[in-house]
């Protein structure tokens, strides 16, 4: 792809979220999140592999759909009380269409079913956009939205979520659709908290998207797409094989590990809010996420065979990847939870 | 003219069942542009005339492009048309699904048909122009942006589409 | 606090800076000056229960021999794998190192800690290094599930402790060990405050194992190597009984009825567990369930919630931490020889280990509760204190003092007497090292006898 196309499109990928991030009007948000969707299509489809058509075209699909359904729901909005601002979604009928059509764009159960397919036909670099910047606009709609937004709707999305996540990627041997199911298991922490507190949504984003990144990094740079693949990975950078086992338990969320801060916090504040019960449920629920991030651990780190495996090339050539990202990225993953007071003190 | 708006609007509902039964990518494009010309007409019998035109402009132009690339990208020997087994499977469920719905809502919201610049003796501007004036004046940014938006596009349809044999579309 | 933990921490640059040649030595010496200088705190010069070195950490009674016990065991455990180990590549040597060195700094923190979500969130931390070595370090293939199972019933049980934690937080506005007992007694009286106090207290009953929620222990003590069984038995549960004792005090009301079947449960694991004793053919196995078969009494002890009911299970606690250890690590030094943990095979080592069968012959006394050593103590003490609480008690308790008697002895007869098989021939002598493995093991225990009150807690 030439250089000046990737331009454009990266920064209108830039230009949609941050249209999206300083509108107060529906309107104008709707059009960020168009612009957003239609930059990241050619970057989607851009090895023309059938299954990256077929990505791109179901990715286009679920986002048209709600981006037409807010802008739907919107003028409904504005249709019943004259108010297009985003603060100002009262109307019931639109915002529990707002909250659906934002769920279908960022990949909410129940309507999370484009996400695995599509993460499943992109390139590492690309699904890693997917994962994390193309969440970021609908999650600042969400953050604006949720306080008027029906209370069991979004404990609902969130405890799906969260309980799909888990259960979805257990039978999978595929690692991009496993971080896509990891993805909506932590969207769904996300949401589940966004009425009571957003400013914790925002920091479980921020959080998710290092560990995420950290992770798409690593499979990045083993060029790993399988479980398989993964069991190679210690010949090629041992000591990364060994940090990305622990990045994986920080997606899981055991402490020590920076994952740990944001569904400590959570459930925190799900305590302080009287919803014990809400709070088990997500808590047990990510012991399922937990079992898949084992088995990827399992399969790069823990049985790795005494000798060294001389069917495969990659072993012996030195590898040439910038690793800096990565660096930065892996050690926050890793070692943010003294942070914690700091975290608390900020939101 | 009350006659003509349910004709009209019959003809929308006919037009969303033609696309909605999953026909051949043209007769799909007919369905859209029949509902999106009766749309019109329904706006413009409703007194938004500018609106409408305008809304029928853009509508051609866009579904001109829709046309060419439907007819240039999917094109099959043999469409499945709306008289197709599977199709017609489809046409009926749906026209059930409206016959359902209007025994349903039958009566309940005829009274509440508003009809735009009901009042438009006391105005000296109708209220659409005054909109259009004021997206002008107010909304320029906005302006830039909707073009950026249409402009932005069409690089992604042509990045998506070009080449001859890696036409991304074609490869499926 | 800062003592010890510190040079814990510069145990890591010590491990990964010193030359090939010298690692197994430096660091064995380092964590033994360690260990050595945590015995200091039991040295108890305070007035008031508590001594804090600084807001977040402090040692007291009940947590000070549990501290000097997770020091002195780093040493033992550096020392007991270095055979095993010794074979590997230089730098997994050093990473096996790094993450018992790892261990010991995060259960200093869990023990020395004065939040109890500070406690839980060590608790939590240890398991990443356990697991670890479980599953990297095992030798067969079910590891793997063992590895899981020790994971997923740990964190089972402990994220509903997490909740419950917080939720305590929200009723009492502190979780802090040194006044939460001060703070207003809690009003407990729906099916939810139930539920809570089960949630409390299910995490440190499957840590401990509670029978009925110990299948992980015999699987991970059978797959691990034999650090991690060593640490397993020493420590590791006993974070599960320390955790229990530190919760008791705030469970108060609702306790006295909602104990019951949990002691019941204790009581029968103890019989249970020591007749599955008496059938396993497995020699790690059998200490693993031997293990279990302990900790029910600690258990039973615990939640009588009684002055002796405390002290007995604390002295039962070290007092089995070292025996088990050593006996892990005599399974090990049969099992390096053997390369198999089946007792059938490796008969009557007394005839040409004679040394090593005292060994075996003191630490299966010792487990059997033999006067004067303190489990002898320990067990006593609970026996009696759970005859004070329900005379019928004894009937099980006495039981089970009787099959751990007659497991022992089945242990010891297996390894040790009878003839020698044909097949064992060429067995390598026992080095040095495991001599002084073993004296380092048994000499604490037969120590603790003369001065037993530094491991009573606040009996005295």
């Amino acid at each position: 792809m030439s250089p000046y196309v990737i331009t454009i499109l990266l920064s209108s990928l830039g230009l949609g979220t941050a249209l999206t991030f300083m509108s107060s009007h529906w309107l104008l948000a709707w059009m960020g999140l168009e612009i957003n969707t239609l930059a990241i299509l050619p970057l989607m489809a851009q090895h023309h592999h059938p299954r990256a058509v077929e990505a791109t075209t179901k990715y286009f699909l679920a986002q048209a759909a709600a981006a037409a359904t807010i802008l739907f729901a919107s003028t409904i909005n504005a249709w019943a009380t004259g108010e297009w601002n985003i603060y100002c979604l009262t109307h019931p009928i639109a915002t529990t269409l707002i909250t659906m059509a934002l769920a279908l764009k960022v990949g909410l159960a129940p309507v999370h079913f484009w996400m695995p397919p599509v993460m499943q036909g992109l390139d590492l670099p690309t699904g890693l956009i997917m994962a994390t910047w193309q969440k970021l606009a609908p999650f600042a709609l969400i953050i604006q939205m949720a306080p008027t937004a029906h209370p069991q709707l979004l404990t609902t999305l969130g405890l799906l979520s969260v309980f799909i996540g888990g259960w979805g990627g257990l039978n999978q041997t595929q690692l991009r659709k496993i971080l896509a199911y990891s993805s909506i298991a932590h969207l769904g922490w996300m949401i589940v908290i966004a009425q009571f507190k957003p400013q914790l949504t925002i920091l479980t984003l921020v959080i998710y998207i290092i560990m995420t990144s950290a992770t798409f990094l690593t499979f990045k740079l083993m060029t790993a797409t399988k479980i398989n693949t993964l069991a190679m990975s210690w010949s090629k950078a041992p000591i990364i094989t060994t940090m990305a086992a622990l990045t994986l338990l920080s997606l899981g969320g055991l402490p020590p590990l920076t994952g740990f801060m944001p569904k400590w916090l959570i459930l925190q504040e799900l305590a302080t809010q009287g919803l014990p019960l809400t709070a088990t449920i997500m808590a047990l629920s990510a012991l399922l996420s937990l079992y898949f991030y084992l088995r990827l651990w399992y399969a790069m780190t823990l049985t790795i065979s005494p000798n060294t495996n001389n069917s495969l090339a990659p072993w012996r050539l030195q590898n040439t990847q910038n690793t800096t990202l990565l660096t930065i990225f892996m050690i926050a993953t890793l070692l943010l939870l003294p942070l914690t007071p700091l975290a608390q003190a900020l939101i | 003219m009350l006659y003509f708006l349910d004709l009209l609007l019959l003809s929308l509902v006919v037009g969303l069942v033609g696309v909605a039964s999953n026909p051949a990518p043209y007769f799909a494009a007919l369905g859209l542009a029949v509902a999106a010309g009766v749309g019109c007409g329904a706006l413009v019998g409703h007194g938004g005339s500018l609106v409408g035109l305008m809304l029928f402009l853009i509508y051609l132009g866009g579904m001109l492009v829709v046309f060419a690339y439907s007819a240039a990208l999917a094109a099959e020997p043999f469409p499945e048309t709306w008289g197709v087994g599977s199709v017609k499977a489809y046409v009926l469920m749906y026209l059930l699904g409206v016959g359902v719905a209007v025994w349903w809502f039958w009566g309940g919201y005829g009274d509440h048909w508003v009809v735009v610049d009901e009042f438009k003796e006391f105005f000296v501007v109708r209220g659409d122009v005054s909109g259009v004036s004021l997206m002008y004046s107010v909304g320029g940014g906005m302006l830039v942006v909707c073009a950026w938006v249409l402009l932005l596009c069409l690089f992604v349809v042509l990045e998506l589409t070009r080449g001859l044999s890696r036409g991304a579309l074609r490869a499926v | 606090m800062l003592k010890i933990l510190i040079p814990t921490i510069m145990l890591f640059p010590t491990i990964w800076f010193s030359s090939p040649k010298w690692l197994w030595t430096t660091t064995t010496l380092q964590s033994l000056i360690i260990a050595l200088i945590s015995l200091n705190w039991i040295k108890w010069s305070s007035e008031t229960g508590w001594t804090s070195s600084n807001l977040y950490m402090g040692t007291d009674p009940l947590s000070t021999p549990l501290l000097v016990l997770t020091c002195w065991l780093l040493p033992l455990m550096i020392l007991a794998s270095q055979n095993h180990i010794k074979t590997e590549p230089i730098t997994r040597q050093r990473n096996y190192i790094t993450l018992l060195a790892s261990l010991q700094t995060f259960l200093i923190m869990a023990f020395g800690a004065t939040e109890i979500i500070m406690f839980y969130v060590m608790f939590e931390a240890t398991l990443i290094p356990t697991l670890i070595i479980i599953t990297r370090w095992g030798n067969q293939a079910e590891r793997l599930s063992a590895g899981t199972y020790f994971l997923f019933y740990t964190l089972a049980g402990s994220l509903p402790l997490l909740v419950a934690l917080l939720l305590l937080h929200q009723n009492t506005g502190t979780l802090s060990m040194l006044i939460i007992q001060y703070s207003q007694p809690l009003i407990l009286n729906s099916w939810g405050d139930k539920i809570w106090w089960a949630a409390c207290l299910v995490a440190f009953l499957v840590k401990m194992p509670l029978y009925g929620v110990h299948l992980w222990l015999p699987k991970a003590h059978v797959e691990a190597p034999v650090a991690g069984s060593m640490v397993l038995a020493a420590i590791l549960l006993k974070l599960g009984g320390y955790g229990m004792m530190r919760m008791m005090v705030v469970l108060d009301p609702l306790s006295k009825n909602m104990v019951y079947p949990i002691i019941v449960l204790a009581l029968w694991g103890v019989i249970m567990t020591g007749s599955i004793c008496l059938r396993q053919t497995d020699l790690k196995s059998l200490i693993a369930y031997s293990s279990v078969s302990h900790m029910g009494l600690v258990a039973g002890g615990i939640l009588i919630q009684t002055p002796w009911g405390f002290t007995g299970a604390l002295v039962l606690m070290i007092a089995h931490g070292l025996v088990s250890s050593a006996l892990f690590c005599l399974a090990n030094t049969t099992y390096e020889r053997t390369h198999s943990r089946t007792m059938i095979l490796a008969r009557g080592l007394q005839i040409i280990f004679p040394l090593a069968a005292t060994w075996w012959f003191v630490s299966n006394l010792a487990n059997l509760a033999l006067p004067p050593l303190p489990n002898l103590m320990g067990e006593l003490v609970i026996i009696t204190a759970m005859f004070n609480w329900s005379p019928w008690t004894l009937a099980l308790t006495g039981a089970g003092t009787l099959i751990t008697a007659a497991y022992s002895l089945y242990l010891f007869l297996m390894t040790q007497r009878g003839p020698l098989p044909q097949h064992i021939i060429n067995l390598q002598p026992f080095h040095t090292r495991e001599h002084l493995l073993m004296t380092l093991h048994l000499l604490p225990v037969i120590l603790l006898m003369t001065k037993p009150e530094i491991m009573w807690g606040w009996w005295y």
